[in-house]
């Protein structure tokens, strides 16, 4: 994988100070900074309800903060709107916990959505289906409503969905959560190809495998406090 | 290029989805179109029947004297001051007598004991070929009494009013009907773009969170209310006009029909209904869209 080396580089995301609480008095972040460089693999760990979600969530600009200031690529993501945000959305996939797939639709129509809305030609998006599918090992779903997969395979349609559109930042929330070790270790395979490609990669998870033996940074939440920041062979 | 094609693909989509609303709204637009332009065709044909008929309408002013040439002149103005006419004619007592003696014919003996001027003159005012003066007809004629040395004014007044009313209510049924093609075409076609909208939400909430434009959103749905409007507006004219010629072909002959010529639209009519119902239902759409898609 990359290099552990982050000073150097550009910073993909700067989070300062960020706080975000919830109605009536949950607070789910409390002043978190972090700069995550651009082309890094970076973990994200805690506890469930330990805030993971809901950092991702305003990284890829679901939800603002309560407080602090988030920048992407150098922009403040929260005072972007119209086309600009829809263009920095573009550049941004996420993977969502809770997959958000299109139930009525097939597993090729939903991975060609991300790609649809940047104009992409119909059949650059066919052979880019057809190649994630098989990185996947989901070929035989081509044309499967999503609605009929198994979690595990859902999990990975979500995650096709996201690196789709070759995105420069891919976000992903609990990416191993139904998969079993064969599947797991094809998802991380297709992460670290996007990674070589030059993504700024964050995975959110409670997996340790993951990264138990990599030098890539983690980040370990704890009631929406920074509890640690260490490199994974570390912990 | 792409971006159409990509908004095509989604209208496809929505069509799909929704197609027995979108299909419903269809109808309803088009059968408020079928009610609009039909008595809308009845008027039209109507105000060619008051050319017709206004063909044989003069007024005619009878006269205390016969006028001299100057006199003729300034009554000429007098008239001419009320409004246009089509034309104005002089009958002197001569001219009224042997016109009479022709209408006797063979009994034209009855005259042979009567002085050659024991009919008035008059003057025949021939109005505009024009509903508009044919409605203020009677207007007109209480004008003409008060012109000097008119002594009564004469015209086919029941005849006249009868038909006046009639387009007056005919001209009020179409404004109804065209008011109710206003609110199906728009609040229809708003209520179905507000189905299909609720039937993507999570769609749609998808779409913007991959980074759709707002372009990409909302074209689809005026495309929607486009096509919900020229399809509905189509169908309606279409049915018209088969119920036209079916008209044609039974009542041809029957009388009232030869009254007048019956026609169908001119291509300008048609053109502005269908662009008026597109109007509506993209107007409609646009509601819809402003109301319930947040993005
Ligand atoms: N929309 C919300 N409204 C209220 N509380 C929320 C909402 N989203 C998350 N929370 C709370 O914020 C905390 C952090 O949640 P989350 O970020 O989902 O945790 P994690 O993903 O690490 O399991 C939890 O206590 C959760 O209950
Ligand atoms: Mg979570």
């Amino acid at each position: 994988m990359t290099e552990t080396t982050t000073s150097s580089r550009t910073a993909m995301i700067e989070v300062i100070k960020v706080s975000k609480s919830y109605p009536p008095n949950v607070t789910a972040l409390a002043d978190i900074s972090v700069s995550i460089a651009s082309g890094e693999v970076f973990f994200l760990i805690g506890r469930s309800g330990a805030g993971k979600t809901t950092l991702l969530k305003l990284l890829s600009n679901m939800d603002k903060p309560s407080t602090g200031l988030i920048e992407v690529a150098g922009m403040n993501i929260h005072q972007v709107t119209g086309n600009k945000l829809a263009k920095l959305r573009q550049k941004v996939g996420m993977a969502y916990q809770d997959f958000r797939l299109l139930t009525e639709r097939t597993v090729a129509e939903n991975i060609a959505i991300s790609m649809e809305v940047s104009y992409k030609k119909p059949q650059i998006i066919r052979s880019r289906v057809r190649s994630l599918l098989a990185q996947l090992q989901l070929e035989d779903k081509h044309d499967i409503l999503t609605g009929d997969l198994s979690r595990g395979e859902q999990q990975r349609v979500a995650l096709a969905r996201a690196v789709a559109n070759s995105p420069t930042l891919i976000l992903v929330d609990e990416p191993t959560g139904n998969l079993d070790a064969t599947s797991t270790a094809q998802v991380m395979e297709l992460l670290v190809r996007c990674s070589n490609s030059g993504a700024t990669i964050v995975i959110a998870t409670h997996d340790e495998t993951l990264y138990r033996h990599s030098t890539h940074r983690v980040m370990r939440l704890h009631n929406g406090k920074l509890a640690s920041l260490t490199r994974g062979n570390e912990i | 290029m792409n971006f159409w094609f990509s908004v095509f693909r989604q209208t496809g989509r929505n069509l799909r989805q929704t197609w027995t609303t979108q299909f419903m709204t269809c109808l309803t637009v088009s059968l408020s179109v079928l009610i609009f332009s039909f008595f809308y065709l009845i008027y039209l044909n109507m105000l060619n029947a008051g050319d017709k008929v206004s063909d044989d309408l003069r007024l005619v002013v009878y006269l205390e004297e016969e006028p001299g040439p100057e006199m003729q002149e300034q009554l000429r103005l007098k008239i001419t001051q009320f409004d246009q006419v089509q034309e104005i004619k002089f009958i002197s007592k001569a001219e009224a007598y042997s016109r009479f003696a022709k209408e006797l014919g063979d009994n034209r003996d009855v005259l042979t004991d009567m002085p050659t001027d024991f009919l008035p003159a008059s003057i025949e005012v021939t109005p505009l070929r024009s509903l508009r003066s044919l409605s203020q007809i009677k207007l007109f004629s209480e004008y003409l009494a008060t012109l000097p040395g008119s002594q009564k004014v004469q015209y086919g007044q029941k005849w006249v009013e009868r038909f006046y009313y009639f387009t007056q209510l005919l001209s009020i049924v179409v404004l109804l009907s065209g008011f109710l093609l206003i609110l199906t075409a728009t609040f229809m076609v708003a209520s179905t773009i507000r189905l299909t909208i609720f039937a993507r939400q999570e769609e749609l909430e998808l779409l913007k969170l991959v980074g759709a434009t707002n372009n990409y959103i909302r074209t689809p749905f005026l495309l929607e209310g486009i096509l919900l409007g020229l399809m509905g507006s189509l169908l309606g004219l279409a049915s018209l006009y088969t119920l036209f010629q079916w008209i044609l072909r039974h009542f041809s002959g029957a009388g009232f029909l030869d009254l007048f010529t019956f026609t169908f639209f001119p291509p300008e009519i048609i053109c502005t209904i269908v662009i008026l119902s597109i109007i509506l239902c993209t107007a409609g759409s646009y509601t819809s869209m402003q109301k319930f898609l947040r993005i």
